[in-house]
Formats: C-alpha cells, structure tokens, sequence
C-alpha cells in the first residue's frame, strides 16, 4: 500500500503524475495528458476529477485509488499516469 | 433472478410520469420500491438496473413511476445510460426525483446542472444522509432547495427516512433555475440549436435548450431522436458544423468541464464539512479488499466460504437430505405407489414414475437436486453483493481481465453469470464498448456455470476429492482465458483502460437479502420447472421411440470413444442442450457409474456445452441471431474438444 512512501515529497507548485504520488498524499488535479481519451475524460469529470479539486491518494497498486469527497475511485495506471497533479 | 423491468403498459401513453434518475448506486431502486411497493433488485454496486422499471406510486394511482438506470453523466454514453435518455425523450415527462448522495453533493450537483436544462419540474431526494453524516459532510437542504429553485429532501431510502416528506414534495415540484452559464462561445452554439430545435422540431415536454446541449454533446439518443423528427434537417446540418475541437478538449468535454465547475461552487457554498470518522470497520475491509497483498487472501477466504456454504452444507447436506433421504426414500415411493395403483395406462404410469418420468425425473431433479443449491447460492450472492465487495472484486482482477482485452469491470457481469447468465448478459449493458460487451457475452456463454449447474459440479466432484474440483476449476479458467485472449486478438477495437467507483463496504441487510433470494427463487421455479419438465418429455419421447439409444449408440465415438464417458452420458448431452443444469443432473445421476477422470471430464465438457435457451434467446436479443448462431457453432466444438484433450491428458496423468 505504501511503496511508494520513500519518493521525495513534492514541492508546492511542482506538477507531478498521480500514478507518482505517494499514498496518503492529498494533490489537487492539475489538468489531464492528451493521452486520455476524450470520452474517458468526460467520465473523469463526471467523477469529479476536475482542475484544482483536491483528492486523496490512497493506495498505488494494483491500481490507482482515490479518496474524491468520500467516493473512493480506483483508476487504471494506464490512466492515473496522465493525470497531471500538485501538491494540495 | 427476478425480473428488474417491465414494459411499457398500453396505457403508458395517457399516464402521467415520473422519474427517478441520478447517479450509479445512490440508491433509486430502494426509494422505487418505498414509493411503489414494487420491489426491483437492489444491490450494492453501480450498474444493477440496467432497464427502466415501472409502477403505479401509492401516492398517485394515476401516474406512472419510472426507476432509470443510474447515469454517471449525460449525455448518455453506455447503454444502460441510454436507456435512461430514450426515458426521458419518449415518456410523458412530468416530474424528475433526482436521487443524489448526500456525501457527494458535487458530483450530485453535476448532473442537476444538465437536468435543469431540460425544464421539467424536478424534485431532489438527498439520499444516504447517514453515510455523509458518518463522514461529518452536512447539506444545508434549504439553502440549496432556495439556490435550485426546487423542494430538496434528505432521505435515508433503506430505513424509509424522509420518504413521507418527499413524497408531499413531489406536489411542489418546480422547474430548475439554471446552474450555470456556459463561456460565450458555447452559449452562442447553444443558442443557435436551441432556436432551430424550438423552430422545427420542438419536443413536447423537453426544453430546447437541454436538448441543444445534448446534441452539442453528441448524446447518440437525441441525435437518434431528431433523425425521427421530419424537420430535423437544418438542426442536424449545424450540429454537423460543430465538431471543431477548441484548444485540447472537445465540445461535450468542455461542456462538462464547465458544469462540473457550476456544481463546485455551488456544492462549496451549502455543504459544511466537519471532522468525520476517519478509520471504520467498512472503510479498512474496502482497503483490504482491493490491497495488492491483502486483496488476494480475502477473495480466496470469501471462495472457500462460499463453496462451504453452498458447495458443501448446500450441494452434500441438504440434497443429501431432499434428494436421497426424503425424495427418495418417502416422497418418490410414495408417489410411484399411488400413480401406479391409479393410472392403470403403463405408459402413462411410466411418464409420470418411470424412468424419465416427469415426477422421477423432472420434478426431482428441479426440487430434489437444484433447488437447494439454488438457495445456498442465491443467499450466499445476495449477502456478497450487498456487501459492496463485488466492486472490488473489479480491481483485483483488472490484471487479468486485461490479458482477455477487458477491464476489470466485466468482473460484474461474469460474477452475476454464476447467478443466471440470462440476466448476466443482460448486464453487461453496463461495460463501455460493444467489443467489450461482446467479448463478455461470448465468454459466459462459453465458460460461466450458473448456480444450478455450479451447485451440480461441486455436488458431483466434491463428493469425489476436492482435487478433482480444482482440476474443473483450472480447465474452466483456463479455457476462459485462453479463448478469451484469443477473442481479444480477433474483435476489431481497443480496450478501455478501467475508472470505477468502489461503493462502500455496507452490512447487508438481512431482509433485503431475503427478499431477493426469494424473487430469485420465484424466477427459478417459474422458469426452469416447465424446462425441467419439457426436458423430461422429450427424454420420455425418445427413449419410447428408439431415438435414444440410436443417439446414445451414435454417440458413442464422441462421448465414449474421445471423452471415454459412459454410453449413457450421450442422454446427459441431449438434455444439456435445454439446460446445462439438466443436463449436470444427468451425469450427477450417473455418479456411482463415473471415475474421478470421467467426472471432471463430464462436468468440464457439460459446463463449456452450449447456453440454456433462456440464455440463447437473450443473447440473440443484445447481439442478433447472427452472433449468436456463430457463437453457438464456436461453442459445441470447443466443449467436446476440451473435453476430450482432458480425457487424454489426465489419463496420462492419473
């Protein structure tokens, strides 16, 4: 759950992946890589997932899991690694 | 499973309606069944109804309630979102009941800012108060019934709370007043449609405006609406203009982008947010449930409880109980001994009693064999779903589902499939894409045993060493992944990587749990006895006509010579193709004849033999007759090829 605990703790105004950012960490979304598909990207809006919303992260493997106003999402690396963040 | 839909009655059209709509999981069904009486199943996970159920409300025996499939936005994308669309198009909309979760004012907020747009009188149910009071999230109800200009209710729908005071509130329904308004750009594209849908092809009860948005958001419903509109021309030839992308994000991206920012402000302005609980019992089992180590030794624990349960006290003790102790020693000869003391016609005496007779046979196998397994499973179901943990369940397989070219969200409908494939197949209107639903309809139709015929399995091949089970089990799984690969590398299309929603982890609630395995069980008994009992005339037939041993020889090289079963199993293969459960009764009844190699040979070529009728007919509802004829001509061969490369290997083997 906490692999990732040994990363530096990123600087405010540093934009980092979400697939990067240490469990238990609170980010706010930052934009979204073009990589994304549009229609995924519309389903991570209707989520919640929009610029400068703050989220929890809660675990990295085997997915990407997310605490967004007390829903828990769990989102694919393939996605949460084009999911741009900074530090809340 | 119990039927979730009902069709449209003919007087539908001079009905008032009303709808339920709002998100996946917020709990519609269980507010439905407070305003109706009419129970729908209710389960802890997003995409559970994925029809629109309808009924008469108490509170109105004119009107006509309708509960939609839950939308994780519009405009509509995935078909049970669709469904929920073509509702709101081609009902006689009065009155919308957004159902919304209390904990999530925001995302609740998000799909209002597109309701209001549709100008039709709304009533807001803030549902799950408990749970949000539990996080320490508190809704200033007037406050936002004021900034919406519609009654706002807080509601607990599983104990009844609020439901009176909504109910009165559904008289003062009002119109919306917009959320937001969209840059200057989009409402100009906004307004262009809007004028030309008023001037051409105005709805009878939708706004302009709303529609406009959804074509703008190319929602394949209304576009699917305005190509049935005769003036429709000059409204489709400039949403055809419309597709220029602006900087990164799409049209219908950047409408939601918007709305989304609408909802924030609004949801920061009414919600007060206090300390909540941080760690709670449900919140550390939803952890451990999907935790990468954790996850794994949880979902085998849940397996082997479930196969105690069901395979064990289910499928030895209380068919053990029914089939041989009551059935057979009091029941059966007591019925063989009437019949053949009354009906003094021999072969009718032997349809009733005889060997296929349709008491001996047919009754006896569908209450002796299959109704208890049924009932174990259906519990044990019922408790896991309403749990939550199915959801999870998604990502601990993502992986895996990944190596077949799914996601891990086909978990659901594989998982009801070991319920009923037939309401399986139904749900797998809920997974994004066609290739995705196609796949996953091809592999329950392969590989997936519905409980019956699960109950049967672990019935038969437990009672002869739980190796034998983990055999069946690794050639199902096997066979499940391989073709499954394989479909992924053949249907043209990409995979959708998965973003899911992990419900909380919830207590099930006994009476809920109930309550569905009961309608579980009506469904059962209604559908699969008068099979049963079809079944057992043909049987009849055919063994009176000569028919059966002429099969029964015929078969021989396949089912003896390349299975190496018993000639007899050749019966169990004609009964399979009415029901896969009947026909694992047929080899169960056969048990004491089998060794351990022809059991799991038997049951594993009876498990991947072709889908029941039930099953057939809906997948030829949800893909054609095309699909489903090549579907079913991939199946046979695969199942007695399987079958027979086991019966090789394992002699090899054992």
């Amino acid at each position: 759950m906490n692999a990732t605990h040994s990363k530096p703790i990123p600087q405010p105004h540093e934009r980092i992946r979400l697939i990067g950012t240490p469990v238990g960490r609170m980010v706010r979304i930052d934009d979204f890589g073009d990589e994304i598909d549009p229609l995924q990207r519309e389903q991570l809006h209707a989520y919640g997932l929009s610029a400068a919303h703050a989220v929890k992260v809660l675990q990295q493997q085997p997915m990407t899991v997310l605490l967004c106003e007390h829903v828990e999402l769990a989102i694919e690396h393939a996605v949460s690694r084009h999911i741009w963040v900074q530090p809340a | 499973m119990d039927c979730a839909t009902s069709p449209a009655p003919a007087t539908a059209a001079v009905l008032r309606t009303l709808a339920l709509v709002g998100h996946p999981n917020v709990g519609k069904s269980v507010l439905f069944h407070r305003l109706t009486g009419t129970y729908v199943t209710v389960s802890n996970y997003p995409g559970t109804t994925v029809e629109v159920s309808r009924a008469t409300p108490r509170f109105d025996r004119e009107a006509s309630l309708l509960d939609t499939p839950g939308v994780l936005a519009l405009p509509s994308r995935s078909d049970d979102e669709r469904a929920t669309m073509r509702a709101l198009l081609h009902e006689d909309m009065r009155t919308l009941i957004q159902v919304g979760d209390a904990k999530n004012l925001r995302r609740t907020l998000n799909l209002t800012a597109l309701l209001a747009e549709l100008g039709v009188p709304m009533v807001m149910a803030l549902n799950m108060t408990d749970e949000a009071k539990a996080r320490g999230v508190t809704v200033d109800a007037e406050a936002l019934a004021e900034a919406l200009g519609v009654p706002v209710v807080a509601t607990v729908a599983t104990g009844g709370e609020g439901v009176a005071a909504l109910t009165e509130a559904i008289g003062r329904a009002a119109v919306p007043a917009p959320l937001l308004r969209y840059d200057a750009v989009l409402e100009r594209d906004i307004a262009r449609v809007e004028e030309l849908i008023s001037t051409h092809c105005p709805h009878p009860r939708l706004a302009a405006r709303g529609l406009a948005v959804l074509a703008i958001g190319r929602d394949p419903e209304v576009d699917a609406w305005l190509a049935t509109q005769p003036g429709s021309g000059p409204v489709r030839s400039v949403l055809a203009e419309l597709t220029a992308t602006i900087g990164r994000d799409s049209l219908p991206a950047r409408l939601a982008r918007e709305r989304g920012g609408a909802a924030e402000a609004l949801a920061r302005t009414v919600t007060r947010q206090a300390a909540g609980k941080d760690r709670t019992l449900s919140m550390l089992l939803g952890r451990v449930a999907v935790h990468r180590l954790w996850g794994w030794p949880m979902l085998l624990g849940v397996l082997y409880l479930v196969y105690l349960f069901v395979g064990d006290f289910g499928a030895s003790t209380l068919v053990g109980l029914l089939e041989e102790d009551f059935f057979g020693e009091v029941l059966n000869p007591a019925v063989t001994d009437f019949v053949t003391r009354h009906v003094s016609t021999p072969w009718l005496a032997d349809l009733i009693v005889g060997e296929y007779g349709l008491w001996t046979m047919g009754m006896t196998y569908a209450l002796a064999l299959i109704l208890p397994i049924v009932t174990t499973f259906f519990l044990a179901f019922g408790v896991l779903e309403d749990s939550g943990y199915f959801s999870r369940l998604s990502v601990i397989a993502n992986r895996m589902f990944a190596a077949i070219g799914l996601n891990g969200r086909a978990v659901l409908p594989m998982v009801l499939g070991l319920g009923c494939v037939t309401m399986a197949t139904l749900t797998t209107r809920i997974l994004h894409t066609p290739r995705e639903r196609l796949i996953t309809i091809y592999l329950m139709a392969l590989a997936i045993p519905c409980s019956a015929q699960l109950g049967v399995v672990l019935g038969l091949l437990g009672g002869i060493s739980f190796g034998a089970t983990v055999i069946w089990v690794l050639a199902i799984v096997g066979v499940l992944l391989f073709t499954g690969w394989l479909a992924s590398k053949v249907v043209p299309g990409r995979r959708v990587p998965l973003v899911t929603e992990l419900p909380p982890m919830r207590m099930p609630v006994l009476g809920n749990v109930l309550k569905k395995t009961g309608g579980r069980l009506k469904w059962y008994l209604i559908e699969v006895i008068p099979l049963f009992l079809i079944g057992t005339l043909i049987m009849f037939g055919l063994d009176r006509s000569g028919a059966l041993p002429w099969i029964i020889e015929a078969g021989e090289p396949l089912v003896v010579g390349w299975l190496g079963l018993p000639p007899e199993a050749s019966a169990a293969f004609v009964m399979g193709f009415l029901r896969r459960d009947f026909g694992a009764s047929g080899l169960f009844a056969l048990q004491s004849e089998l060794s351990m190699i022809q059991a799991v040979v038997g049951m594993v070529t009876i498990t991947l033999f072709v889908p029941c009728i039930a099953s057939l007919m809906m997948i030829i509802k949800e893909q054609g007759m095309k699909v489903a004829a090549l579907m079913l001509a991939m199946i046979i061969p695969t199942a007695f090829l399987i079958g027979g490369l086991l019966n090789h290997g394992l002699r090899l083997i054992f």
